[in-house]
């Protein structure tokens, strides 16, 4: 399996404060890889390492193949979102693509296709021409992903892409994440607060906790891995309430109790496996003739197992 | 989305350099300031000129304090723009964006000390008129703008290089100002002791390893009192050996250039 990030022991501290502690981690390429933690957990420090603005103070790390050591190296294969970017207001967005365009080795004629192309995908192309001063800070967002975007890189690295933005420049961001892994088969390393978006867009997840890793893998294995379900929400037509609660109730494994007509909360006790259990149910309920309408495992959700992995920690 | 390749790029201080030339000039400060810098130099030019109309300043002297005044003031624009270049960026969040940039960050300090001396470039020729104007007759343009232009550029190369020292290790824009401000008040200090005290040892050899009260001594023996260049060199062994410092000073800070300031 090619990596396109692998970090060992990666540390580091200002003073007494260990801002990461011992990171190891293991990116597959090709992947959007969540990268998820509390605020203060470590995650801009370590992006800041792995894309060589900050030094580690101890461990190693590679980056698209290429060792920490040769930084410059890392930086020409590497686009990055940083956390709260700033922008120069009185360049254009246009100048502003040119130029970083430039410092990645583009001559001045294909930095300014590269920066007309990457203005159109990011759906700037209409204000390129403008003073970045008056971009709102969805714009400013979608033109830093451009600048991510001028060398055609391997790994992209998103520091919080979403923050401070309305539901429709969510969704925008979340298009364009996707479309660099889709599209231009990089790997990207999200960093995010919202949940809801890594289950949607992330293959794998990393949650960091006070400079650690407490947990990782695929967004399912980490969902059960934190906090395995133990009870499920189930809907059916009001009138077949009772068949169902007769069909479900076995006192045993599963209990079964209306909520409300045509809604019903499954238990499993702490033996049962809760993915067993609930096919079973539906076994039961077909049987019984009784038409499932919604079905929602409690507590087997991402954000459940990153409130119960960072708050434990 | 189309696959853009690029090369990685050799040399980007000329790249910098543009770009900050761009910045400062057709989009920041520079203007504005090259047009305070030519009131500042309209009012001595009128000040001087009554008096040596008025027979109470020679024409030399005119000449030779338009000029000090002109590689002074031109010498604290450089240092604003070169204390402002790193830390300013670092304030407004856009250094970072520079930082993952494969340039290396000598580079990134070599254009940006390149578009702070274009302000003494620019302060010059701005006071190459005036200079004329004063010293029409005398035969002494020449030897002021030439022997500014050399006092000048010295000068200039000693505070960007100390305005970029100041930047890039400091993590506040108003401590790098401050802190360069104050060191060059500092520096103006022995230009104002007493006659007498200037004459003892002691204060011969401040006026010597100070570059500003040195380089502008220089001028004053060459221009005033119509010493050979030659004959006054040694005056300017503070002013090269301070900028030489400063400039490598600066240079080598580059490889401590990051995020916070201070060393990483």
């Amino acid at each position: 399996m090619k990596l396109a990030v692998e970090a060992h022991g990666l540390s580091k501290s200002y003073g007494p404060l260990r801002a990461v502690d011992g990171l190891e981690l293991e990116v597959p390429a090709g992947i959007v890889l969540g990268f998820l933690g509390p605020n203060g957990a470590g995650k801009t420090t370590a992006i800041r390492m792995l894309t060589t603005i900050l030094s580690p103070t101890a461990g190693s790390f590679s980056v698209a193949g290429v060792p920490h050591t040769r930084p410059i190296e890392i930086r020409s294969r590497i686009g990055v979102l940083p956390e709260s970017a700033g922008y120069p207001d009185s360049q254009t967005g246009e100048e502003f693509l040119r130029y970083h365009a430039r410092l990645f080795g583009h001559s001045r004629s294909s930095a300014r296709d590269t920066s007309a192309v990457l203005l159109d995908e990011v759906g700037l192309a209409s204000r390129g021409r403008t003073f970045i001063g008056g971009y709102s800070r969805g714009m400013r967002q979608r033109l830093g992903i451009a600048r991510a975007l001028v060398n055609n890189p391997e790994v992209v690295f998103l520091d919080e892409p979403t923050l401070g933005l309305d539901p429709a420049g969510q969704r925008q961001m979340l298009d364009l994440v996707q479309r660099i892994t889709k599209e231009r088969g990089a790997t990207v390393l999200l960093s995010t607060h919202l949940l809801a978006e890594v289950e949607e867009v992330c293959s794998q997840v990393v949650i960091l906790n006070r400079g650690r890793v407490v947990a990782e893998g695929t967004v399912a294995e980490v969902a059960r891995q934190a906090a395995a379900p133990r009870r499920a929400r189930l809907r059916v037509a009001p009138d077949r309430t009772a068949p169902a609660l007769a069909a479900l109730s076995d006192g045993g494994k599963l209990t079964a109790a209306e909520l409300r007509p045509g809604e019903l909360e499954l238990t499993f006790s702490a033996e049962a496996d809760p993915e067993a259990m609930s096919g079973e149910a539906f076994q039961r309920l077909l049987s019984a003739e009784v038409p499932v309408l919604g079905f929602e495992l409690e507590g087997g959700r991402l954000s459940d197992a990153f409130l119960a992995m960072t708050e434990s920690a | 989305m189309s696959a853009i390749t690029a090369r990685p790029v050799k040399r980007a201080w000329p790249l910098v350099a543009e770009q900050e030339l761009r910045d400062l000039w057709l989009a920041g400060r520079g203007l504005p300031l090259i047009f305070a810098y030519s009131l500042l130099l309209s009012v001595i030019t009128y000040l001087v000129a009554t008096n040596t109309a008025l027979n109470f300043l020679e024409q030399r002297e005119s000449v030779n304090l338009t000029l000090q005044v002109a590689v002074a003031a031109g010498s604290l624009l450089v240092l604003l723009g070169a204390a402002d270049a790193i830390s300013g960026e670092r304030e407004r969040g856009t250094l970072e964006s520079l930082l993952l940039s494969p340039a290396t960050r000598l580079s990134l300090v070599v254009g940006k000390g390149i578009a702070a001396l274009s302000i003494w470039v620019a302060a010059f020729l701005v006071a190459i008129p005036y200079l004329s104007f004063l010293g029409r007759g005398v035969g002494v343009v020449g030897l002021a703008i030439g022997n500014g232009l050399l006092v000048g550029v010295l000068l200039a190369l000693f505070l960007a290089g100390l305005g970029l020292l100041m930047s890039a290790l400091s993590s506040s824009n108003r401590f790098s100002l401050s802190v360069a401000l104050f060191v060059l008040l500092a520096l103006f200090a022995p230009t104002q002791l007493p006659s007498g005290a200037q004459q003892s040892w002691v204060g011969d050899l401040l006026l010597r390893i100070d570059p500003i009260s040195s380089g502008l001594h220089y001028l004053g023996k060459v221009i005033v009192d119509g010493h050979s260049a030659g004959q006054e060199l040694s005056w300017l062994i503070g002013p090269a050996v301070a900028a030489a410092l400063a400039v490598t000073a600066a240079l080598a800070a580059s490889r401590w250039l990051n995020l916070r300031g201070g060393p990483s």
